[in-house]
């Protein structure tokens, strides 16, 4: 038997006024017809969008389904704009996919909503040492009631890096980073002003959403915007956490070698200006390196840059994960589904396909991995930067980013309030909307 | 004098409301290459049908196409057949369920689908209807019926009562003066108010994507959205080119029905 | 029953004398309720009943999850909305939004009805080009006005930039200023033809021999216009600007899809606040409370207007 919310058991009720007499089915929900006979079907809800993605998640779907005729999966593609939505109706209402594709950014409010189950002890041993633990504090969450729980497999991991013009690097007689002896801040400045020249700017900052990039970064000079004393979480921005964003304000307005016409833009709008030659730097993530390759003009030469220093050059992790529903009626058939979607050369396939970095190490190791070609050598070395970001695990720090600081920054990037302003918005608006959830 | 003004006031607005359109087939014939170019261009330097092969190799767009308009047609269909009894009683007949009814179609409107949209889910899993076309169909329905049933009223209104009093005292059954006198002159309005329904159910999306969980029963908007990854990053020429498929329908729609809307689309509602 | 009807019709226009009107009125009523059964069972199962249960959400704390204990509040969560400043924020985005809305849709719309009414050539295609917004699912309406409004790649500011009447490329949907504006012309362009139809279909109605007996009289093509077009259009005006208003006031998907309610907040209307509130944070109480409100202050605006349109007509 499971607790039904007062929500679930009124809406019930709703529907047995409404309906009225119709043909009464048991209150288990009357979707069990078929479960003794037959293979076990699963609902996998992939995100996967590009191209190769797709094609790659149907691959090893298709493997399984061919090498387990017992546990049949039901590929299902969603779309990152409207998942949400999609996953809260269907979690109310105890109907969710059995094996769901999220963030770990998204799973701390579903982990502590109970949606999901704890994977704690679940996992094979295999999967769980190819894995390092890092990634794995992306996605272990408090579980609502007091404990904490692993609520999803990690698999996918961005990074922030630079892609760069080569052309103009060259011209500019500006030193390629590696990963081993990345830029600093402070030359990225310079470069970026040296590379401002004739029309052009060094660099551009889409920063329509901002919150992400800014917080992820920030931890290069352990700026962690969040303090937890006890129980109770409040929002800080003190000196460590000033420092990447006036680093880029002073960009913006004071050396002006980044062009405050990109501010508004979405990761990947900058791209045309890129390939034109009106800036030279692009820091984003790691991904976007699909679209320079599908796009960019005949002879265009660009190089991925490492991330940037600070203090350290550590970066928040964000992964893309898979869970289990906590109302599917096939757990462990699930989890055995994902250990194998999951392993080290499913993992490869995975990454290429979407451009982003795999957790597992073996297939981090992986020629495909490593090659020069199209910088995944930078990419998959920059792995080694990601730690768990603070901001993760505070409840309500999904509200707080749309309601407080997203504008707070927005208006702070686009000069109309004073870093100081900023600061005390985003502290004192920010612990009242933490309050909500303090409660 | 002043047609030429008629004219290019006209031709202004045509370009208003059409450039989008033209933007798209432009964007569905492109390159990513020309599409990340600088200097956008209506006509495409190279024009691919690529996007196109790519939009229909990688999602069922014709069965999705096909499915959306089973439910369209259905919703139509229905809603019609479920408002028109409605409608003649509350033109015909003045109660106190008129204005009730009336104002349920306002409010009706008024009422945001932040208030329905989770206790309607559960209505439709405890009737099994979740992830079935006929309960998507159902859902469009309810939330075309209050609107087409004013439309059809105005409608049932304009038709004088003489007429079919008329028809009453020549002896024919009610019933069939209503079959011989109203039915005819209601006919422009039953069409005008079967493609209203047909266009919103063909657009919708929100309940569609609550409703339908099997992607091989998807509608066209849901499969539409597949292009788009994550920060609003989209794959633009297949996504174009798709989009375009979805909206060529309800064009040929208008186009061959265009004689109907010169006797006035929603005439009769306005008369209410 | 057609006795009563009949006699009703037989003495228009007042009503029925007192003796025979309970009889009359209890049959037509029977009658009435008989033929609406068929559209009220759907309405009743799928739309009163879990929009009483919403409202009824909005009494309460009730919150997304399996753990969540929902109980009952009161009218804390007015409370609440009363005081909470982004609320009152987002209002007063969604009335300016609502209202320029709904007010250049009607200006563009007579316009363009009042063109498509003239003995012009192409006047079929036109009207079939004048419905291209409605064609568009809303979903590829917001990503194809992305693609226009594109700093960069986007054919708007190419367009602008090649007249000269801008020197350097707008952001149109990440500016402070200008978002708001830029949103709502998509805004005013997806209602268009819905509004154009109702009001040609207006025009078309007005009685020709009105206009000849104004034309008789000398009136030029403006005084026509305001003497015989627009009064015998009041209606259809009234009915058209509040259906238009209602809609948009509840807009989501479009702006959803075009601005996700930024930059800054700067276009977030009402309903994507309560979106945020109900499926991003989980409060469905907070959010139902919010879809009550707004419910409410659109039926008073909506009152206030249909009473002196009303009293004006009279």
């Amino acid at each position: 038997m499971r607790t039904r919310t007062a929500l679930a058991a009124a809406a019930a009720a709703v529907a047995v006024l409404t309906a009225g007499c119709s043909s009464g089915g048991n209150a288990g929900g009357g979707q069990d017809t078929g479960r003794d006979s037959g293979p076990v079907k699963l609902r996998f809800l992939s995100l996967a969008w590009q191209k190769e993605s797709i094609a790659a998640n149907k691959e090893i779907v298709a493997a399984w389904n061919t090498a387990n005729p017992d546990i049949q999966v039901e590929y299902v593609q969603g779309s990152w704009d409207n998942v949400n939505d999609q996953l809260v109706t269907s979690f109310e209402a105890g109907d969710p996919p059995d094996v769901i594709h999220e963030d770990s950014p998204a799973l701390a409010g579903f982990a502590s909503r109970g949606y999901l189950l704890d994977l704690a002890g679940k996992l094979p041993a295999e999967l769980k040492n190819d894995i390092p633990q890092q990634a794995w504090d992306t996605v272990t969450f408090g579980d609502g009631k007091g404990g904490q729980g692993v609520y999803g497999v990690p698999f996918l991991q961005e990074s922030q890096v630079i892609i760069g013009n080569k052309k103009l690097l060259d011209a500019a007689k500006v030193r390629v980073p590696t990963p081993d002896d990345p830029w600093t801040w402070d030359e990225f400045a310079q470069i970026s002003k040296k590379l401002t020249k004739g029309g052009a700017f060094g660099t551009a900052w889409p920063l329509k959403a901002p919150v992400n990039k800014v917080l992820t970064q920030a931890l290069n000079f352990g700026g962690t915007f969040f303090q937890t004393d006890g129980t109770k979480t409040t929002v800080k921005v003190g000196p460590a956490e000033r420092e990447v964003l006036s680093r880029i304000h002073d960009q913006l307005y004071k050396d002006r070698s980044a062009d405050p016409s990109a501010l508004g833009m979405g990761t990947a709008d900058p791209l045309p200006g890129f390939y034109a030659g009106k800036y030279a730097l692009l820091p984003t993530g790691v991904y976007l390196r699909q679209q320079v390759v599908e796009q960019a003009p005949e002879g265009f030469e660009w190089v991925t840059i490492p991330p940037l220093k600070g203090t350290t050059a550590e970066q928040g992790a964000i992964s893309q994960t898979l869970s289990v529903a906590a109302d599917s009626e096939h757990p462990e058939q699930a989890t055995s589904f994902i250990s194998y979607f999951l392993n080290s050369a499913n993992q490869v396939k995975l990454a290429k396909g979407d451009w982003l970095l795999p957790t597992s190490v073996k297939a981090a190791a992986d020629p495909a991995m490593t090659t020069k070609e199209n910088g995944w050598d930078v990419a998959t070395a920059s792995a080694k930067n990601l730690v768990v970001a603070p901001y993760l695990k505070v409840n309500g720090y999904d509200e707080w980013k749309s309601k407080v600081a997203t504008p707070t920054l927005q208006s702070y990037f686009a000069n109309k309030i004073s870093l100081d302003q900023a600061a005390k918005t985003l502290v004192e608006e920010g612990n009242q909307v933490l309050e909500r959830y303090n409660k | 004098m002043r047609r030429p003004l008629q004219y290019l006031a006209l031709l202004g607005y045509l370009f208003f409301l059409a450039f989008p359109l033209v933007w798209l087939l432009s964007t569905a014939l492109k390159t990513p290459r020309e599409m990340a170019s600088l200097d956008p261009s209506w006509i495409p330097r190279d024009p691919v049908l690529g996007n196109f092969a790519d939009a229909f190799a990688e999602q069922d767009l014709v069965g999705a196409a096909l499915r959306s308009l089973g439910v369209a047609v259905a919703t139509s269909a229905l809603a019609v057949l479920l408002a028109l009894p409605a409608a003649y009683a509350l033109a015909r007949h003045r109660t106190v369920l008129n204005r009730f009814a009336i104002g349920w179609v306002l409010v009706s409107q008024v009422f945001p689908f932040i208030l329905i949209i989770i206790p309607l889910f559960m209505v439709l899993r405890r009737l099994e209807l979740v992830n079935t076309l006929p309960g998507l169909a159902i859902v469009h329905v309810t939330f075309v019926l209050p609107f087409a049933l004013w439309m059809l009223q105005g409608y049932v209104r304009a038709i004088p009562r003489e007429l079919e009093e008329a028809a009453a005292v020549d002896g024919a059954g009610r019933l069939r003066s209503l079959a011989a006198v109203v039915a005819p002159l209601l006919a422009p309005g039953v069409v005008a108010t079967a493609l209203f329904a047909f266009i919103s159910s063909w657009n919708e999306f929100l309940f569609a994507l609550v409703v339908l969980k099997d992607p091989d029963i998807a509608t066209l908007p849901l499969t539409l959205v597949k292009f788009t990854g994550a920060e609003g990053v989209a794959r633009l020429g297949p996504l174009a080119a798709a989009s375009l498929l979805a909206t060529i329908p309800s064009l040929a729609f208008f186009a061959i029905i265009q004689r109907r809307l010169r006797s006035g689309l929603m005439a009769g509602a306005v008369k209410g | 029953m057609t006795a009563g009807t009949r006699r009703r019709a037989a003495a228009p226009p007042g009503r029925p004398r007192r003796p025979s009107r309970p009889r009359a009125t209890r049959g037509t009523a029977r009658e009435t309720l008989l033929l609406m059964l068929p559209a009220l069972v759907p309405v009743l199962v799928f739309s009163v009943g879990p929009l009483l249960y919403g409202i009824y959400l909005a009494f309460t704390d009730a919150r997304s999850g399996r753990n969540a204990e929902t109980s009952f509040v009161g009218l804390a969560n007015f409370g609440d909305l009363l005081a909470d400043g982004d609320f009152w924020s987002s209002f007063r985005i969604g009335m300016v939004w609502a209202i320029s809305v709904t007010v250049l849709q009607f200006a563009a719309s007579l316009g363009l009805a009042l063109l498509l009414n003239e003995n012009l050539r192409l006047r079929g295609f036109a009207r079939v080009l004048a419905l291209v917004p409605w064609a568009m699912p809303p979903v590829v309406i917001g990503l194809m006005w992305r693609l226009v409004y594109h700093p960069d790649a986007g054919v708007l500011n190419d367009m602008l930039l090649g007249l000269g009447l801008i020197g350097d490329g707008v952001d149109w949907l990440n500016d402070f200023s200008v978002a708001l504006p830029a949103v709502i012309v998509v805004g005013v362009w997806t209602g268009m033809p819905q509004t154009t139809v109702v009001l040609l279909a207006g025009l078309q109605s007005v009685p020709r021999e009105l206009y000849e007996a104004g034309h008789v009289d000398g009136a030029g093509t403006w005084r026509r216009f305001w003497n015989i077009t627009l009064p015998q259009l009041r209606p259809v005006v009234v009915t058209i600007t509040s259906l238009d208003f209602v809609w948009n006031i509840n807009q989501f998907g479009l702006v959803y899809v075009l601005t996700q309610g930024g930059p800054g907040g700067r276009t977030r209307l009402p309903m994507l606040f309560a979106y945020e509130e109900a499926f991003r944070y989980g409060f469905f109480g907070y959010a139902a409370t919010l879809g009550v409100a707004i419910v409410i202050v659109v039926l008073a605006v909506l009152g206030v207007y249909l009473w002196r349109q009303m009293r004006e007509a009279d």
